[in-house]
């Protein structure tokens, strides 16, 4: 009897010798010997192997940054940043995998079919990051686009981790560029600036009617 | 608005942009404010600030960058490790740790600084074209001599085995002190020393120290470069004030290493036989220096070589100037007004829009000068006959 493991770690072979997918759960099964029903015990189809692994990584990440002695000390911004040092890290481990998936699945969607099951556990582990940053004072509260912090997040998330597939230099240090640089403009933003006094100065001058109709607007 | 104001905006301009970059930008704007002599003023005065001040690494990309190196985090290597830099180093930043009772200096590299380097170099080229007044095909082998060092800048292995090394060579100097290297706890992006506790220079002045004191510490200053010049032939070639300490027990402390200039015979008779000897007071023997060195070019009319032996010549002079008596006082405003004007002049001069002289002057002119300008600023007397220019080996 097959376990879970076993059927993603053949599954995981075949594609990194072959580069595709087999060619049906039927010939995978029988090239492992056991049935298709073992298969579907544990998986749904190829594809949910993939997914599934996908959602570890993201989600052994996580767990590991977290029992970091420092990450009580960390601002929101330093949390970010440390999920995407740890993940590239991690990754690193699968890195044949992670290309070949990635770039199998890509096409149509900004979100690849294989990312559903990071996607929720990424912008929840996000939301708490900002939820701690909004109490601290560190990031700024905003109608309607506090919400839309961690979309900006996952955009960043996409956009890294495309990058670090296609980076070809010494040590991925243009990955870390890009994390460093990308995730601090991001934060950057998220933070009070110049724009929140503009904006507010304007609801300010537009409540105050009479100002306005003596200046003849 | 004048000239000086117009300067003062550029100078503001450019520093703004080059403060955005980190690396080897900053680097070159270091290195340019060191050649006081061919910068005006202003120019001088707003890259000066770049010396002290770089945006810092994250705390996260620290941890990242030590388990790469050592497989380990900070906390785990040593008893403390503080995450906050405490000051940059222009391609990288400074870190304290603890260990086993001792305060270390932890310096970190910023990630992809080797990397840029050359693409900096692009972005400072037009911006030095413009400065220096010369064509990229003549500025090219100076920028070339520029990308080298930096590069080597780069190679924190290199560097700690250097600073062991120098450390070593230099340990008889009187009143020079070095931190302890840890290469065991050093790697490609990471230099481990012992903290040395002390003030930086402009804090030290601030402090008003004795003359006798600023006598010992330019002494030591002094005895530090032209050793390395003169008997090891290889010399610290970053003498920004940053890179020196004042230490409790009143001695100098060196703490970096990372740019060292060798020089070649091929260089070191011609010119230091220019400086020690009474060579410049033979005008055929001169000009027979200034030819090994480039700085007359084998098709020049013999008007250009008249014009150029008596500029060149009244280089050096300024140069030597400190070497000719046994003693010589640098708090005199004179000699710096004098070299100030001089490089103005020759700035303003259509000659000198070609390149001229080996490329190794960029490095041992910046040295010189900028010891020199370290040792006006500490208002030092020094002996220059401790150790001379040996010719003779």
């Amino acid at each position: 009897m097959a376990t879970a493991q076993q059927i993603r770690t053949a599954y995981i072979d075949y594609v990194l010798s072959n580069n595709e997918k087999p060619k049906s759960v039927y010939s995978f099964a029988k090239k492992l010997k056991i049935t298709e029903a073992d298969f579907y015990q544990f998986y749904s189809s190829f594809e949910s192997i993939e997914k599934t692994i996908w959602f570890e990584l993201t989600f052994e990440t996580i767990s590991k940054i977290k029992e970091q002695e420092v990450w009580l000390q960390y601002t929101s911004r330093e949390k970010m940043l440390s999920f995407f040092y740890s993940y590239l890290e991690n990754l690193k481990n699968d890195r044949s995998f992670v290309i070949y998936s990635l770039r199998n699945y890509q096409g149509k969607v900004a979100t690849p079919s294989i990312w559903s099951g990071v996607k929720p556990i990424f912008e929840n582990f996000a939301q708490e990051v900002i939820d701690e940053g909004l109490d601290t004072g560190e990031l700024a509260e905003r109608k309607f686009l506090t919400k839309r912090y961690k979309n900006a997040l996952w955009v960043q998330f996409a956009f890294i981790v495309n990058f670090w597939i296609n980076d070809d230099s010494d040590g991925f240090e243009k990955s870390d560029e890009a994390i460093e640089k990308g995730i601090n403009v991001t934060f950057d933003l998220f933070q009070h600036s110049p724009i929140d006094n503009l904006i507010d100065y304007g609801k300010f001058l537009s409540r105050n009617g009479k100002f306005k109709e003596k200046m003849g607007f | 608005m004048d000239r000086e104001q117009l300067n003062e905006d550029n100078a503001t301009d450019i520093y703004k942009s080059l403060s955005e970059l980190k690396g080897s930008a900053l680097k070159i704007a270091q290195m340019l404010s060191m050649d006081k002599n061919i910068m005006p003023k202003s120019y001088v005065d707003k890259f000066t600030q770049s010396q002290y001040n770089a945006p810092p690494l994250s705390g996260p990309l620290i941890v990242k960058t030590f388990t790469k190196n050592f497989g380990k985090t900070p906390e785990q290597i040593f008893d403390t490790f503080n995450l906050k830099s405490s000051n940059a180093a222009s391609i990288g930043q400074v870190h304290q740790a603890t260990l086993n009772g001792k305060k270390l200096a932890v310096k970190i590299q910023y990630p992809g600084v080797g990397d840029s380097i050359s693409s900096d170099l692009k972005l400072v080229k037009p911006f030095a074209f413009r400065l220096l007044g010369m064509s990229e095909r003549e500025l090219n082998i100076y920028i070339k001599e520029v990308e080298e060092r930096l590069l080597e800048e780069t190679d924190y292995e290199l560097e700690v085995r250097r600073s062991i090394q120098f450390s070593e060579d230099c340990q008889n100097l009187d009143h020079v002190v070095f931190p302890k290297y840890y290469p065991e706890l050093s790697g490609k992006r990471i230099i481990t020393m012992d903290w040395l506790d002390g003030l930086h220079l402009k804090e030290f002045l601030k402090t008003n120290p004795s003359q006798e004191l600023r006598n010992k510490i330019g002494q030591a200053l002094w005895d530090f470069y032209n050793f390395q010049q003169h008997e090891l032939r290889a010399v610290h070639a970053d003498p920004h004030p940053g890179n020196f300490m004042i230490t409790p027990n009143e001695d100098l402390g060196v703490i970096d290493f990372g740019c060292i200039k060798e020089m070649p015979n091929d260089f070191y008779y011609p010119f230091f036989s220019l400086i020690s000897t009474d060579v410049i007071n033979d005008k055929a023997k001169t000009i027979d220096a200034f030819r090994k060195l480039d700085m007359i070019h084998a098709e020049d009319t013999e008007e250009q070589v008249e014009f150029y032996y008596k500029s060149y010549r009244e280089m050096i002079s300024l140069f030597a100037k400190p070497y000719i008596n046994k003693i010589f006082d640098f708090s005199k405003p004179e000699f710096f007004d004098q070299l100030y004007a001089y490089g103005e002049k020759i700035s303003k001069m259509p000659e000198f829009k070609q390149a001229r002289g080996v490329k190794h002057f960029i490095y041992v002119n910046r040295t010189n000068f900028g010891l020199y300008q370290i040792l006006h600023e500490l208002n030092a007397t020094v002996n220059t006959d401790t150790y001379e220019p040996t010719l003779n080996r």
